[in-house]
């Protein structure tokens, strides 16, 4: 379980977000939806313990996240290039998330072999490193790290931008097996609104760091969503 | 058009985030060259005495000539490992319909309008003045210096051929050093006398009337040399054969995964260090720096100076500590976020800092020991400096890489770069350095210089034993820093 509660960021005074609660309960997946500069990635980062919240807190499982490491071990994230480390091969990068987390090599491979068709076989065995490889292969190595650990907690930010069509069906596919078999929570930030609503059971929508809507996933979502954007 | 280059040029680093804010680094850059500026024109004056004392029945003038093919030499092989590619971002302008052989002049033309490259004039006026007039007259002494300016076109040109066609690998740096040992070897072994052949050429060239107009031309042939290689290679894939390269090397360090998490944040350093061209070039330099004793402890000029004698001791002992550890932690910037959200609790990314570095500081010290023929007093300071190193200078470069919050480039990589330095970077250096030499300096006015010794010794010893509550402190230090660590990360020049 996440809470969020009176969780304000101030950047030279101004508020570029401001929450005064969301609980995401366990197993939940969350999806998160707004313009550029609405404050998607700053609550990812505030959760993650990267930036420091002006006001109010962050818990997970009823515990504080700010300077503690206990609540890493069960979060899987991805949101931008700093959590790549672009002069490894994607192999040593799973290998070294891997067994930080505590894996063994049979553990990763495995995991590795379960992404094969995600991975459309050009990521794996290139001995390219991830400096050299395309936008969407970098976003795909990414996404496959944060899942590597099996976390209890999903973090993504814009998973789907920059990744071919067909990846992005498999990804979707990838993410509602894991909500059923696992039951992890997820919590996903998408500019494409059909994307997020197929993926997404609940969808908060923000504006300018604030929660203006905060839904529960039906047939008309989408419908809604886009009469809101359409201004 | 060239105008236009320059102009973008001009801007490019001008607007460069860090230009306004690195003014101090600035400063202390500019007091370095201040220094060398000195150094060069006091050297100039002075050389011809020098040189008399040295070889006192030849003209200061001749015996300078016989060593002028090894300092070229040399000066070309610096230039081949230091001197950064000059570059422009091609393919934004290459789309443009601009003539692609102007674009290739002003990447040639480029470096050859640095000032830095001209630091060589201040010895060459003075010395022409004080041991090329009297031998040559007036006019050779203007024709040395024009040979000098035609030099330095030569050279530059001519390293950065070498480059571009064969790279700044270790084979092509080993055959360098292999051609220069090949002529030490002829002229040792009285063979052929480089030194005469260097006497006689530029004995040649100073007097001759065409003597500059010669060397003109061979700096021509450089240029030539590099147009040539641009004809033959017309698209960046073919030449910069690192954008293309398919496949990376990859050395794992298997013996680290042992030790665990800590063991795996090693390996990923070591790993940093190997695969990025600005760390690869320091780990080349430090190997050059670990000879930087010799220059010292030969010279009966140093004999007495004890405060002198423990820098050298403190610099060659811990090189690799030291010039690696200014950017402890600050060069895991580029993926920082993604440390701080993985499983790995702070004090063992600080542990595996620390190992790091204490491993770099052994090996640094065994790589030194051959200093010890030079007697005990070098080897007491030499152990000194070494438990001085590990127990104090590892946790003030971990305490003080908090506070560095610039985004290091590694990719960018020649041995002058300033990037991603800051102010921070030498406030580091007064615990590093400056006390060691103070507490040496100011004792021995006592003639207790072992007092000295013994404070520096027990001040390591503590740092040694004290090491789990000192990494304790900078674990705390680096939690209280780490969302200003985070932000300054982010952010790229």
């Amino acid at each position: 379980m996440i809470e969020a509660i009176n969780l304000t960021k101030l950047y030279g005074g101004i508020a570029v977000l401001n929450i005064s609660s969301i609980i995401i309960s366990e197993g939940e997946s969350f999806g998160l939806v707004g313009n550029n500069g609405a404050g998607k990635t700053t609550f990812f980062r505030l959760i993650l313990d990267l930036i420091e919240a002006s006001s109010g807190e962050v818990r997970i499982d009823d515990k504080k996240i700010a300077r503690r490491d206990d609540w890493k071990s069960k979060t899987g994230s991805f949101l931008d290039e700093s959590f790549l480390i672009d002069f490894l091969t994607p192999e040593e990068y799973f290998n070294f998330t891997g067994r930080v987390y505590g894996k063994s090599e049979g553990d990763v491979t495995a995991f590795l072999e379960s992404m094969k068709e995600f991975f459309n076989g050009e990521i794996l065995g290139s001995k390219k490193l991830i400096r050299d490889l395309s936008k969407g292969n970098q976003k795909k190595t990414g996404i496959a790290a944060a899942l590597l650990c099996d976390p209890q907690i999903l973090i993504l930010d814009e998973p789907f931008t920059a990744l071919d069509p067909t990846s992005q069906i498999r990804l979707k596919r990838i993410l509602n097996e894991l909500k059923v078999n696992k039951n992890i929570t997820m919590l996903i930030s998408s500019h494409d609104l059909n994307h997020v609503t197929e993926v997404c059971g609940r969808i908060v929508v923000l504006e300018k760091g604030l929660v203006v809507k905060d839904i529960h996933t039906t047939q008309d979502t989408l419908k809604e969503l886009e009469s809101y954007f359409a201004v | 058009m060239y105008s236009t280059f320059f102009k973008h040029y001009w801007l490019k680093s001008t607007r460069a985030p860090g230009y306004y804010k690195n003014l101090i680094v600035n400063i202390f850059v500019g007091l370095g060259v201040l220094y060398f500026l000195t150094i060069f024109v006091l050297l100039g004056f002075l050389l011809p005495k020098i040189l008399k004392e040295a070889a006192p029945q030849l003209d200061p003038a001749f015996t300078f000539n016989t060593t002028m093919i090894f300092v070229i030499t040399l000066a070309l092989l610096f230039r081949f490992l230091f001197q950064p590619l000059s570059t422009i971002n091609l393919q934004s302008y290459q789309v443009l319909p601009i003539k692609r052989s102007k674009l290739v002049n002003y990447l040639l033309i480029k470096p050859l309008i640095n000032p830095m490259n001209y630091l060589t004039l201040c010895f060459a006026i003075p010395f022409s003045i004080t041991g090329i007039s009297p031998a040559y007259g007036i006019g050779g002494a203007f024709r040395f210096i024009l040979i000098v300016i035609f030099l330095i076109w030569f050279n530059t040109l001519f390293a950065t051929f070498l480059k571009r066609k064969f790279g700044s690998n270790i084979p092509a740096i080993v055959s360098f050093l292999v051609i220069v040992a090949g002529l030490a070897a002829l002229e040792y072994f009285k063979i052929y006398s480089i030194f005469d052949l260097s006497q006689r050429v530029f004995n040649f060239l100073i007097e001759s009337k065409i003597g500059g107009l010669i060397v003109l031309m061979l700096s021509g042939m450089a240029f030539g040399l590099n147009k040539w290689f641009f004809a033959q290679n017309y698209y960046p894939e073919n030449f910069d054969k690192k954008a293309t390269k398919k496949q990376a090397e990859t050395q794992d360090f298997t013996f680290m995964q042992r030790f665990g998490k800590i063991g795996e944040i090693i390996a990923l350093e070591m790993k940093l260090v190997l695969r990025h061209k600005r760390t690869k070039n320091v780990l080349y330099s430090s190997i050059l720096f670990l000879l930087y004793g010799l220059m010292f402890y030969p010279n009966h000029m140093y004999k007495e100076n004890d405060a002198m004698l423990m820098f050298i001791a403190i610099f060659v002992t811990g090189i690799g500590m030291i010039l690696f550890g200014q950017w402890i932690i600050n060069w895991d910037g580029s993926y920082f976020d993604f440390l701080m959200t993985r499983d790995i609790d702070t004090q063992s990314y600080i542990k595996a800092n620390y190992f790091l570095l204490l491993s770099l500081s052994v090996i640094s010290f065994i790589l030194t020991t051959p200093y010890f023929l030079f007697g005990p007093n070098i080897l007491i300071n030499h152990i000194v400096a070494f438990l001085y190193n590990v127990g104090v200078n590892i946790h003030v470069y971990l305490f003080g890489a908090t506070f560095n919050t610039k985004r290091l480039e590694l990719t960018k990589g020649s041995a002058m770069n300033m990037q991603g330095v800051s102010y921070k970077n030498f406030i580091v250096m007064i615990p590093l350095l400056v006390i060691p030499m103070g507490l040496i300096g100011i004792f021995s006015l006592f003639a207790a210089k072992n007092t000295a010794l013994i404070i520096l010794a027990v001040l390591g010893l503590a740092g040694i034993v004290f090491r789990k509550q000192l990494l304790e402190i900078t674990g705390k230090q680096l939690l209280r820093r780490k969302y200003a660590l985070c932000e300054g990360f982010r952010k790229k020049d």
